[in-house]
């Protein structure tokens, strides 16, 4: 498996999760849209941290840096800790407004 | 030493004054302050005696720069000589007795401590003024101490005739200021300074003499009868001495410290202090407003029926006669007559006072109701005057009369005081010092054969015994003859003895003896006059500096023929001889004369007012038109009245109709034009240009704005679908870049 296989694969997730914000009604369909991209983003990251950078050489034994995993796990904590805000946003638009349809919510609209 | 010394000095009052303020200040008052007050002015005195016996003379000057503008600094500082101490002790003994007198005198007063507080400041005043060695200081000194009498005179300022007389007093004297300070500004503009000795060259006195003969003498004459107008108005000469007699509104003490010891002193002062640049011109004109003013006021006393007021001419009278000696260059003979006069006539106002005092008592207890009654009545605006009806019952001489059985220490010292300023010989010491000014004059006169000193000393001649006759006059009405008024007889007693301590003192202080205990002969040096000299046909020389009476030889006593002795052993020389010569005649016929005036007027003053012989009203009435003048006192408050505070009041007038026609026009006019054509313009210009601009702007504004809002759908997925549109056309930018 080479890089460009990864890439595919994000490029297909980003691109369903781009499409799954876009069209969805549902808040949380739309969220768990935003979960795909962030997911591909994850990816992107794990996936260049293990064939473009390059390894070290460290008191004679080859060291893969791992800089893009760590990122990924960081962003993995992001999206955890997003979907609790996102879905007590929902719970909040769901009270005020009786639906969770984001065309609903457009008292800002001018 | 010797600043420390003027430092104690003169900051005792003032800090006295200082701690009254401060209480003042928290609303409160300091419990003691009539004994603080005194024991600040005793301290002074002590002090001043230490100085007159340690530093005289003290050539030294003490000097600091206060103000610099420019190249010019004005400087401030202590200058001491035999004047100075002389007045220092002056100032502070009577100012002591007065403070101690009034213990007594103004106990129960509502603003007991106040009048304390003003004392001290006075007496800080008038010794600033004393020691100064600029004109500036002096000047200081001087505003200072017309603003402690104002205060002073109208203390009890409930009464519109004490309100108006403090009033008078103030505006009166400034008078005379402006032209003291028109005065310094031309010496100032002659010399640079205004310091009277600075120790090195530049003092006036010094620069003064370098005028010579350099044809300025009108020039300085004119800035020395400038200078002298302030002591017009502050020493109360002809013509405005008007507001001294109205100012014994004030209380009895304040006359006796301000009216009689010190700050009219502070005119005589002056002139004194500016005795070297006074050239024959500016001498003459003092010498004849001073003859002028005895004899002037002498006159008016004698139909004054307020015991105050013939106090009040009688100080006029006296004061006169100091300038007159001063004009006549008889400055030792000025100087000592101000020292003796200071201590008698405190004790006449003080006599005065007790007297009053002991009838005002009676006079609150039984006539409180009429006297607030008669203050209503006193609704008068104008200058005040005095008229028969409106004397104080207290104060009037004809309630009195007997009194010398009820108060005899009072009478006693009053006795004294009246002999000494009558002039009766050789025992009390204001014969020493009128026959100083009287010889001095009669000397001048005949050393110059000047027909102008001549008449003066034939004005300072009559005013003596014009002097006689009135203060007789007052001696026999107040204490001799049978009770006048039983009701007000009854009532009267001695004073406490606090005021009659301060009577004794200064009773014993005319007599010449006692003086002889703090003063020396060789104290009062007098100074050179640069520009006088006698005129060509005088057949001595022009030896100034010893034409003079000594000082500590009238003072003491001594024999002529001793001091001619004296003199004669230092100077040698054929004119000076002639000169001394003359001058002795003169002071022989002096006495003789002045021996004769006083007794004749003692004479005239019995027999008119105590056996009755003849009758004063019937002399009144046969010289009715003399009567008048004398009784309304020349008509000056009635000039002034009628005359400057009409034209006064006309120009004011004048003024006010100048600024409601022509100024308010201009003012009107300008608006009328300004509101018809600015307004109208300026109200177009905003209503049309301004107004359409901000409205054209919102206009636009809320035309574009309906329009754009519509892109605000409020539908998160269209934004994002923008967004999403943006990032792709973004990358594809790029990617054609």
């Amino acid at each position: 498996m080479s890089l460009q296989h990864y890439l595919v694969i994000s490029a297909i997730l980003f691109s369903l999760g781009i499409f799954a914000v876009l069209t969805r009604k549902n808040a949380i369909s739309i969220l768990m849209g935003i979960e795909l991209i962030l997911n591909s983003c994850n990816l992107n990251f794990v996936a260049f941290s293990r064939f473009v950078t390059p390894s070290e050489n460290i008191v004679g034994s080859e060291v893969f840096r791992l800089d893009g995993q760590i990122i990924a796990i960081f962003g993995i904590v992001l999206a955890a800790a997003e979907a609790a805000v996102f879905l007590a946003i929902i719970l909040a638009i769901y009270r005020e407004f009786g639906s969770i349809r984001p065309d609903k919510v457009d008292t800002l609209k001018g | 030493m010797v600043v420390t010394l003027i430092g104690i000095i003169l900051l005792c009052p003032l800090a006295a004054f200082a701690i009254f303020a401060l209480f003042g200040l928290a609303k409160r008052s300091f419990p003691r302050q009539d004994l603080l007050s005194t024991a600040a002015m005793l301290v002074a005195l002590v002090c001043s005696f230490i100085l007159l016996r340690e530093v005289v003379p003290d050539p030294e000057p003490h000097t600091v720069d206060w103000i610099s503008i420019g190249k010019i600094t004005f400087s401030m500082g202590f200058y001491l000589d035999s004047v100075t101490v002389i007045m220092l002790i002056v100032v502070t003994l009577v100012s002591s007795l007065v403070h101690i007198f009034s213990i007594g005198y103004m106990h129960g007063d509502p603003r007991y401590p106040r009048f304390f507080a003003y004392l001290s400041l006075f007496s800080f005043s008038m010794l600033f003024l004393v020691v100064s060695d600029n004109l500036l200081g002096i000047y200081i000194g001087w505003e200072l101490v017309g603003l402690c009498s104002y205060l002073l005179i109208g203390f009890w300022f409930e009464k519109d005739s004490a309100a108006n007389a403090c009033k008078k007093a103030f505006l009166t004297t400034r008078v005379g200021d402006i032209g003291m300070f028109i005065g310094m500004m031309m010496l100032f503009a002659k010399f640079k300074t205004l310091s009277l000795y600075d120790g090195s060259e530049n003092g006036i006195f010094t620069l003064v003499e370098g005028l010579s003969g350099t044809g300025d003498m009108i020039w300085l004459s004119i800035a020395g009868v400038l200078i002298f107008c302030g002591a017009v108005g502050k020493s109360a000469q002809v013509p405005l001495h008007t507001w001294l007699p109205d100012a014994m509104e004030g209380p009895t003490p304040v006359s006796a410290l301000i009216h009689a010891a010190t700050m009219v002193a502070a005119g005589v002062y002056l002139t004194a202090r500016m005795f070297p640049i006074l050239t024959p011109g500016s001498s003459l004109v003092i010498a004849y407003v001073g003859g002028i003013t005895a004899l002037v006021a002498a006159t008016i006393a004698i139909v004054r029926f307020d015991i105050k007021r013939v106090l009040a001419y009688s100080t006029v009278s006296q004061l006169g006669y100091m300038m007159l000696a001063i004009g006549a260059g008889s400055y030792v003979a000025g100087l000592f007559h101000l020292t003796t006069h200071a201590f008698f006539k405190a004790l006449l106002f003080l006599g005065s006072g007790s007297v009053i005092h002991a009838f005002h008592a009676m006079h609150a207890h039984h006539n409180d109701e009429h006297t607030n009654g008669e203050e209503h009545e006193h609704d008068d605006h104008s200058l005040v005057h005095e008229h028969g009806s409106e004397i104080p019952p207290d104060q009037d001489m004809r309630n009195m009369g007997g009194l010398r059985r009820k108060m005899p220490l009072t009478f006693i010292t009053m006795l004294i005081a009246t002999l000494s300023i009558s002039g009766v010989p050789f025992i009390f010491s204001g014969f020493w010092s009128k026959d100083a000014i009287l010889g001095g004059v009669l000397g001048r006169a005949m050393e110059w054969n000047s027909v102008h000193h001549y008449l003066l000393f034939g004005m300072a001649l009559c005013a003596a015994g014009i002097t006689a006759f009135y203060m007789f006059r007052l001696i026999f009405m107040t204490f001799f003859g049978e009770p006048r008024n039983q009701e007000m007889h009854d009532m009267a007693h001695e004073s406490l003895w606090v005021m009659v301590v301060p009577l004794l003192v200064l009773a014993i202080l005319s007599l010449p003896v006692v003086n002889k205990l703090w003063f020396n002969k060789d104290y009062i040096i007098r100074p050179d006059q640069p520009h006088v000299h006698a005129p060509q046909h005088a057949y001595v020389s022009p030896d100034t500096k010893t034409g003079d009476v000594d000082f500590g030889i009238v003072f003491f006593g001594i024999s002529e023929a001793e001091a001619a002795e004296d003199e004669g052993g230092q100077d040698i020389g054929h004119a000076d001889d002639a000169h001394h010569a003359a001058h002795e005649l003169a002071h022989n016929i002096a006495m003789v004369l002045s021996i004769i005036v006083a007794g004749l007027g003692i004479l005239l003053s019995w027999l008119f007012y105590h056996r009755r012989r003849f009758s004063a009203e019937s002399v009144a009435t046969k010289f009715s038109p003399v009567y008048n003048l004398f009784w309304n006192k020349y008509y000056f408050d009635e000039f002034y009245d009628g005359v400057l505070v009409a034209l006064t009041v006309w120009k004011s007038r004048l003024f006010a109709k100048f600024d409601l026609s022509v100024v308010d026009g201009i003012v009107n006019g300008v608006a009328t034009i300004v509101r018809q054509i600015f307004a109208a313009f300026i109200g177009f210009f905003d209503n049309r240009v301004v107004d359409g601009i901000v409205n054209r702007v919102a206009e636009v504004t809320w035309a574009a704005g309906g329009r754009i809002r519509r892109i605000q759908t409020g539908a998160i997925q269209t934004y994002l679908f923008v967004v999403l549109g943006g990032i792709v056309l973004i990358i594809l930018i790029f990617r054609a870049l």
